[in-house]
Protein backbone atom coordinates (compact mmCIF):
# COMPACT_ATOMS: atom_id res chain seq x y z
CA UNK A 1 0.00 0.00 0.00
CA UNK A 2 1.19 3.48 -0.79
CA UNK A 3 2.03 5.23 2.47
CA UNK A 4 2.15 8.69 0.89
CA UNK A 5 -1.39 9.82 1.89
CA UNK A 6 -0.86 8.78 5.52
CA UNK A 7 2.64 10.25 5.60
CA UNK A 8 1.28 13.58 4.33
CA UNK A 9 -1.42 13.58 7.02
CA UNK A 10 1.14 12.75 9.70
CA UNK A 11 3.59 15.40 8.52
CA UNK A 12 0.82 18.02 8.38
CA UNK A 13 -0.45 17.09 11.85
CA UNK A 14 3.06 17.21 13.34
CA UNK A 15 3.61 20.63 11.81
CA UNK A 16 0.21 21.97 12.93
CA UNK A 17 0.81 20.75 16.49
CA UNK A 18 4.45 21.88 16.45
CA UNK A 19 5.44 18.45 17.67
CA UNK A 20 9.04 17.71 16.83
CA UNK A 21 9.65 14.04 16.16
CA UNK A 22 11.98 11.99 13.96
CA UNK A 23 10.71 9.10 11.84
CA UNK A 24 12.69 5.94 12.61
CA UNK A 25 12.41 2.21 11.91
CA UNK A 26 11.47 0.47 8.69
CA UNK A 27 9.43 3.41 7.38
CA UNK A 28 12.54 5.62 7.57
CA UNK A 29 14.64 2.86 6.00
CA UNK A 30 12.13 2.49 3.15
CA UNK A 31 12.27 6.23 2.44
CA UNK A 32 16.04 5.83 2.16
CA UNK A 33 15.45 3.22 -0.55
CA UNK A 34 15.48 -0.04 1.40
CA UNK A 35 12.98 -2.61 0.06
CA UNK A 36 11.36 -3.27 3.44
CA UNK A 37 7.77 -3.02 4.62
CA UNK A 38 6.05 -2.07 7.85
CA UNK A 39 2.63 -1.91 9.48
CA UNK A 40 3.20 1.33 11.34
CA UNK A 41 5.21 4.51 11.64
CA UNK A 42 7.69 4.87 14.49
CA UNK A 43 8.88 8.20 15.82
CA UNK A 44 11.35 9.29 18.46
CA UNK A 45 10.44 12.41 20.39
CA UNK A 46 11.35 14.19 23.60
CA UNK A 47 9.13 13.54 26.55
CA UNK A 48 7.97 16.68 28.32
CA UNK A 49 4.60 17.92 29.57
CA UNK A 50 4.39 20.25 26.57
CA UNK A 51 5.12 17.43 24.13
CA UNK A 52 2.53 15.18 25.75
CA UNK A 53 -0.04 17.95 25.23
CA UNK A 54 1.10 18.27 21.63
CA UNK A 55 0.83 14.51 21.20
CA UNK A 56 -2.80 14.65 22.34
CA UNK A 57 -3.42 17.44 19.85
CA UNK A 58 -1.70 15.35 17.17
CA UNK A 59 -4.01 12.41 17.89
CA UNK A 60 -7.08 14.69 17.83
CA UNK A 61 -5.91 16.15 14.55
CA UNK A 62 -5.86 12.65 13.03
CA UNK A 63 -9.13 11.60 14.74
CA UNK A 64 -7.09 8.93 16.48
CA UNK A 65 -6.72 7.73 20.05
CA UNK A 66 -3.64 7.28 22.20
CA UNK A 67 -3.32 3.81 23.68
CA UNK A 68 -1.51 3.29 26.93
CA UNK A 69 1.40 0.84 26.82
CA UNK A 70 1.27 -2.57 28.52
CA UNK A 71 4.58 -1.69 30.15
CA UNK A 72 4.36 1.98 31.20
CA UNK A 73 8.12 2.22 31.76
CA UNK A 74 8.59 1.73 28.01
CA UNK A 75 7.22 5.28 27.45
CA UNK A 76 5.55 4.08 24.27
CA UNK A 77 2.62 6.16 23.05
CA UNK A 78 0.60 4.41 20.34
CA UNK A 79 -1.64 6.64 18.25
CA UNK A 80 -4.23 4.51 16.50
CA UNK A 81 -7.08 5.09 14.08
CA UNK A 82 -8.30 1.66 13.08
CA UNK A 83 -10.75 2.99 10.50
CA UNK A 84 -8.05 4.96 8.74
CA UNK A 85 -5.52 2.13 9.04
CA UNK A 86 -3.23 4.39 11.03
CA UNK A 87 -0.78 3.34 13.72
CA UNK A 88 1.91 5.75 14.82
CA UNK A 89 4.21 4.82 17.69
CA UNK A 90 6.03 7.52 19.61
CA UNK A 91 9.01 6.55 21.73
CA UNK A 92 11.27 8.54 23.98
CA UNK A 93 14.16 6.07 23.97
CA UNK A 94 15.38 3.58 21.41
CA UNK A 95 18.31 1.20 21.28
CA UNK A 96 21.52 2.49 19.76
CA UNK A 97 20.65 6.19 19.83
CA UNK A 98 21.93 8.22 22.77
CA UNK A 99 19.96 11.43 22.40
CA UNK A 100 17.10 12.90 20.43
CA UNK A 101 19.29 15.88 19.51
CA UNK A 102 21.94 13.68 17.90
CA UNK A 103 19.32 11.75 15.91
CA UNK A 104 17.68 14.99 14.77
CA UNK A 105 21.03 16.52 13.77
CA UNK A 106 21.72 13.60 11.41
CA UNK A 107 18.13 13.32 10.13
CA UNK A 108 17.13 14.15 6.58
CA UNK A 109 14.36 16.64 5.93
CA UNK A 110 11.62 15.46 3.60
CA UNK A 111 9.05 17.95 2.39
CA UNK A 112 5.53 16.62 1.88
CA UNK A 113 2.99 19.15 0.61
CA UNK A 114 4.70 21.98 2.42
CA UNK A 115 5.10 20.11 5.72
CA UNK A 116 8.52 18.94 6.76
CA UNK A 117 9.13 15.42 7.99
CA UNK A 118 12.36 14.52 9.77
CA UNK A 119 13.62 11.11 8.66
CA UNK A 120 16.36 9.40 10.66
CA UNK A 121 19.52 8.67 8.71
CA UNK A 122 19.95 5.14 7.41
CA UNK A 123 23.08 4.85 9.58
CA UNK A 124 20.98 5.55 12.67
CA UNK A 125 18.26 3.09 11.65
CA UNK A 126 20.90 0.39 11.14
CA UNK A 127 22.61 1.25 14.44
CA UNK A 128 19.29 1.10 16.27
CA UNK A 129 18.22 -2.22 14.75
CA UNK A 130 21.61 -3.77 15.42
CA UNK A 131 21.47 -2.64 19.05
CA UNK A 132 17.86 -3.80 19.50
CA UNK A 133 18.82 -7.22 18.18
CA UNK A 134 15.32 -8.69 17.97
CA UNK A 135 14.95 -11.42 15.33
CA UNK A 136 12.86 -9.09 13.14
CA UNK A 137 15.55 -6.40 13.42
CA UNK A 138 18.34 -8.81 12.56
CA UNK A 139 16.30 -10.13 9.62
CA UNK A 140 16.30 -6.78 7.81
CA UNK A 141 19.88 -5.75 8.63
CA UNK A 142 21.45 -7.32 5.51
CA UNK A 143 18.89 -5.47 3.34
CA UNK A 144 19.55 -2.15 5.08
CA UNK A 145 23.31 -2.63 4.80
CA UNK A 146 23.01 -3.50 1.11
CA UNK A 147 20.95 -0.32 0.62
CA UNK A 148 23.58 1.77 2.39
CA UNK A 149 26.31 0.24 0.23
CA UNK A 150 24.33 0.96 -2.96
CA UNK A 151 23.55 4.51 -1.84
CA UNK A 152 27.26 5.13 -1.34
CA UNK A 153 28.16 3.75 -4.77
CA UNK A 154 28.51 6.56 -7.31
CA UNK A 155 25.99 6.17 -10.12
CA UNK A 156 25.89 7.87 -13.52
CA UNK A 157 23.29 10.64 -13.80
CA UNK A 158 19.82 9.57 -14.96
CA UNK A 159 19.01 9.99 -18.65
CA UNK A 160 16.14 12.37 -19.30
CA UNK B 1 45.71 -25.54 -0.52
CA UNK B 2 42.72 -25.06 -2.86
CA UNK B 3 40.04 -27.71 -2.72
CA UNK B 4 39.71 -29.85 -5.84
CA UNK B 5 36.69 -28.99 -7.93
CA UNK B 6 33.70 -31.14 -7.08
CA UNK B 7 32.26 -33.18 -9.85
CA UNK B 8 29.13 -35.24 -10.29
CA UNK B 9 25.62 -34.69 -8.99
CA UNK B 10 26.71 -33.01 -5.72
CA UNK B 11 28.95 -30.51 -7.53
CA UNK B 12 26.18 -29.69 -9.95
CA UNK B 13 23.75 -29.09 -7.08
CA UNK B 14 26.25 -26.79 -5.34
CA UNK B 15 26.78 -24.79 -8.54
CA UNK B 16 23.03 -24.45 -9.02
CA UNK B 17 22.54 -23.27 -5.43
CA UNK B 18 25.43 -20.80 -5.72
CA UNK B 19 23.93 -19.43 -8.92
CA UNK B 20 20.51 -19.14 -7.27
CA UNK B 21 22.06 -17.18 -4.41
CA UNK B 22 23.75 -14.83 -6.87
CA UNK B 23 20.46 -14.36 -8.75
CA UNK B 24 18.76 -13.46 -5.50
CA UNK B 25 21.49 -10.98 -4.54
CA UNK B 26 21.39 -9.41 -8.01
CA UNK B 27 17.60 -9.06 -7.79
CA UNK B 28 17.89 -7.32 -4.41
CA UNK B 29 20.57 -4.98 -5.78
CA UNK B 30 18.37 -4.12 -8.78
CA UNK B 31 15.38 -3.47 -6.53
CA UNK B 32 17.44 -1.16 -4.31
CA UNK B 33 18.83 0.68 -7.36
CA UNK B 34 15.31 1.18 -8.73
CA UNK B 35 14.20 2.63 -5.40
CA UNK B 36 17.29 4.83 -5.11
CA UNK B 37 16.61 6.24 -8.58
CA UNK B 38 13.29 7.63 -7.26
CA UNK B 39 13.05 10.82 -5.24
CA UNK B 40 12.70 10.18 -1.51
CA UNK B 41 9.06 11.30 -1.45
CA UNK B 42 8.19 8.62 -4.03
CA UNK B 43 9.64 5.68 -2.10
CA UNK B 44 6.40 5.18 -0.26
CA UNK B 45 5.09 1.74 -1.28
CA UNK B 46 6.13 0.13 1.97
CA UNK B 47 3.02 0.04 4.12
CA UNK B 48 1.36 -3.25 5.00
CA UNK B 49 -2.22 -3.24 6.19
CA UNK B 50 -3.65 -5.57 8.79
CA UNK B 51 -6.28 -7.97 7.52
CA UNK B 52 -9.41 -8.59 9.59
CA UNK B 53 -8.72 -12.28 10.14
CA UNK B 54 -5.11 -11.69 11.04
CA UNK B 55 -2.05 -11.35 8.83
CA UNK B 56 -1.24 -8.42 6.61
CA UNK B 57 -0.98 -7.39 2.97
CA UNK B 58 0.73 -4.66 1.01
Amino acid sequence: MNAAPLLRRIAAALADCRLEAVLIGNAAAALHGAPVTTLDFDFLFRTSPANIRKLKAFADHLHATILRPYYPVSSLFRVVDDEGGLQVDFMTTIHGVRTFASLRARAQRLELDGAELLVASLDDVIRSKRAAGRPRDRAVLPILEATRAEARTPRPPRKS
Amino acid sequence: MPKPERRGRRGSRDRTLAALRMESEAALRDQIRRLLSLPMAARTHFLRVRLPGGGSAL
